[in-house]
């Protein structure tokens, strides 16, 4: 990289190395993303802070696919301990308690098999993606004991496909480049983020959701 | 595509509601008083609003072990103090029979009670101790904070909605701002919806037109339009909604009262009580506007800003500003009902004997004339059998005084009079009979006259004579 801002110069003489800095740089635009997608396009996820923490858990793998092999499993696993966990009629925190036990175990095992059949990749993931994913599995399950199995499982694809957006936005080597060059440019995100915070238009799945009415209108 | 966009601004979405009149309308305080069902019961009941019974409640794991599970009767509701969307309600329909047993030692055990939900299944006191753990926990409550389990009186169901409605009680919502009913709807539970009358959990909601109060289009769970109810030919349009200015007045009153400025308010019919109110909720949803085919945005732009003194008054502004039409206003207007070309009766005749059936409406007979046949179902066989023996035509008979033509027929049972009436197709000398009509719920004794319509579509019109007290809108 040429062009490196005497900022960024400034923090990796300090001994931040690079890609932090890249990645809290990258904070910023990856959560404006997300409101964005909620307040302009309707995608709802789990809220902001998980699609942004997916996200970077998909950053911190070395190839993506595993990381949504690992992010499907988590979910799949979750759902199924819903059904395995109905009978025994227990609490909220202890059900959670088991459910990311069993998760673990889960992935210990898809690790194991990764490696058997020859996938080292898979089983070089490191620990930090693997348990942020495990975590988002109580955002899932509260979802699924307040608004059903259903809605519970779109969100949890919204979650996936507003992280593969971030990831490929946060990987984009144009940005990055800008980034490292430009640093000051995050700070458009703060009136972006102003002009999403007042918007008060349909969303655009509001158009599909109210075209019987829009129809209607005259 | 500009059209739609265009038209987009007149629709309500999720973020303007949010912006525009949640935030600036809804302070804090109001909003909590909303999402404490137990507390906004108590205030409602105090403003002398009806509103279910409180049964009991359980704030604490020590009050659910030492519940006497036998205080509760055959039929609530249990209900999370801060849930919303419809969540963590648990309904009950009836107690299982149980039996008391007598062990060797000769102590009596009597068995824990237990309850059958709308599906058939069971409900034991370790399921609904399970439940309000579950409650009490807050998984039902936003951002599951710790709450508190209510049982509720469960309201009996009006006769008028019990084929539209499976197991649970329908309610009406009402979204009222700035003190003026702006749209409403009435929401039917379905078998998807568990007895829970809520669209997001899979209940249907119908427009209603608030002006009259009548069904106009519905819409299942968040989108889908449809005509009748799920599986059956109960059409869901034009159910006329009883004590609708009532419910609207409680809908504003309970507005008055919240100290909120935008809502939703949820109205239950009891089928004894009369209107009862159910909730007041902070964040009413969108699917409303799908289930009216119309733009909640568009109407409160129109009352930003209105000063509205009373709770009446705002009624009669939301019915004016938004009723569809104006059917009504016409009817109290000019002080007579307005009837279609044809419209649907009940006769009453003779020997207890009543018919219902389609009237065919028409201003250029002077008599209402009624099918033999009719005649012969409304218990006026000995009348037609005694006419059909008698074989004259009016020109053989006209030349006589009326006096004479009449000893002619006056020995025929329950004749009235004979009539001459001119139609298109000649002049005919006609029997009456005297029976009553009621139409449009206006109850008319009156004398009709009998002619074979076998061969027309209808068998009875309704003449001039008996018309006075309506107006007829062709287009009906």
């Amino acid at each position: 990289m040429q062009n490196i801002s005497p900022v960024i110069k400034y923090f990796i003489e300090q001994g931040v190395p690079l890609d932090t800095v890249i990645l809290l740089l990258m904070l910023p635009i990856v959560v404006t993303l997300i409101a964005f997608f909620r307040q302009v396009i309707g995608i709802k996820a789990f809220g902001i802070y998980t699609p942004a923490i997916v996200t970077f858990a998909f950053l911190a793998v070395p190839q993506l696919r595993y990381g949504v092999l690992i992010f499907i499993v988590v979910i799949l696993v979750g759902m199924i301990m819903r059904y395995a966990l109905k009978g025994l009629r227990i609490l909220y925190l202890p059900r959670v308690a088991i459910t990311l036990s069993i998760i673990a175990f889960s992935i210990l095992v898809l690790l194991g098999a990764g490696g058997a059949m020859h996938r080292t990749g898979l089983a070089a993931v490191s620990i930090f993606p693997i348990l942020i994913m495990i975590t988002i599995v109580e955002k899932f399950v509260a979802a699924q004991i307040e608004t059903g199995n259903r809605a519970a499982l779109v969100l949890a694809i919204e979650t996936l496909v507003i992280s593969l957006f971030g990831y490929y936005l946060a990987s984009w080597p144009l940005l990055i480049g800008g980034i490292v060059a430009f640093p000051w440019l995050i700070l458009i995100t703060i009136p972006i983020n102003i002009f999403l915070g007042k918007w008060d238009g349909l969303r655009l799945n509001e158009y599909i959701r109210f075209r019987e009415v829009l129809k209607n209108l005259k | 595509m500009l059209e739609i966009f265009k038209n987009g601004s007149k629709l309500l979405g999720m973020n303007a509601r949010n912006l525009d009149y949640i935030r600036p309308y809804n302070r804090k305080r109001a909003k909590r008083l909303a999402d404490d069902k137990i507390l906004s019961k108590r205030m409602l009941r105090k403003a002398g609003i009806p509103v279910p019974k409180l049964l009991a409640k359980i704030k604490t794991v020590d009050e659910l072990e030492n519940f006497d599970w036998f205080s509760l009767p055959n039929t609530f509701a249990l209900k999370p103090n801060r849930g919303f969307g419809g969540g963590g309600i648990m309904v009950v329909y009836g107690k299982k029979k149980t039996f008391k047993c007598v062990s060797p030692d000769g102590t009596e055990i009597v068995p824990d009670p237990v309850w059958i939900k709308s599906d058939g299944s069971k409900v034991t006191v370790s399921d609904l101790k399970s439940h309000i753990r579950n409650i009490l926990d807050g998984a039902f409550s936003l951002a599951n904070i710790p709450d508190v389990a209510f049982f509720e009186e469960r309201l009996t169901l009006l006769k008028l909605f019990k084929p539209y409605a499976y197991k649970g009680i329908p309610d009406i919502r009402v979204i009222v701002f700035n003190r003026i009913p702006v749209m409403a709807m009435l929401r039917l539970p379905t078998k998807e919806s568990g007895g829970k009358a809520n669209l997001q959990q899979g209940g249907i909601g119908v427009g209603i037109d608030l002006a009259t109060g009548v069904t106009t289009t519905a819409v299942l769970g968040k989108g889908k339009i449809i005509d009748y109810v799920p599986g059956t030919r109960m059409l869901l349009s034009g159910i006329r909604i009883p004590y609708w200015k009532d419910i609207l007045l409680l809908a504003v009153k309970a507005q008055e009262i919240s100290g909120m400025g935008y809502l939703g308010a949820d109205v239950a019919i009891d089928r004894e009580r009369g209107p009862v109110f159910l909730e007041i909720n902070a964040r009413p949803g969108l699917a409303i506007q799908v289930a009216n085919l119309s733009g909640l945005r568009e109407r409160l732009e129109r009352i930003k800003g209105l000063k509205i003194k009373t709770a009446a008054r705002g009624v009669r502004v939301g019915r004016d500003l938004f009723g569809g039409e104006i059917e009504e206003e016409l009817e109290e207007i000019s002080g007579r009902k307005v009837i279609g070309t044809i419209e649907k009766i009940k006769l009453m005749g003779i020997k207890g004997r009543t018919v219902e059936l389609e009237a065919k409406i028409d201003t250029g007979a002077g008599f209402t004339s009624i099918d033999i046949d009719l005649a012969q179902q409304l218990g006026f066989e000995d009348t037609v059998a005694e006419y059909q023996k008698i074989e004259t035509t009016y020109k053989d008979i006209r030349h006589l005084s009326k006096k004479e033509r009449w000893d002619i027929y006056k020995h025929i049972p329950h004749l009235e009079s004979m009539v001459v009436v001119n139609s298109a197709s000649g002049s005919t000398y006609r029997p009456t009979i005297k029976i009553t009509v009621i139409m449009d719920d206006v109850v008319i004794p009156t004398k009709v006259t009998l002619i074979n319509r076998a061969h027309l579509k209808y068998p009875i019109i309704i003449g001039k004579r008996n018309l006075k007290k309506f107006l007829i809108d062709v287009n009906k």
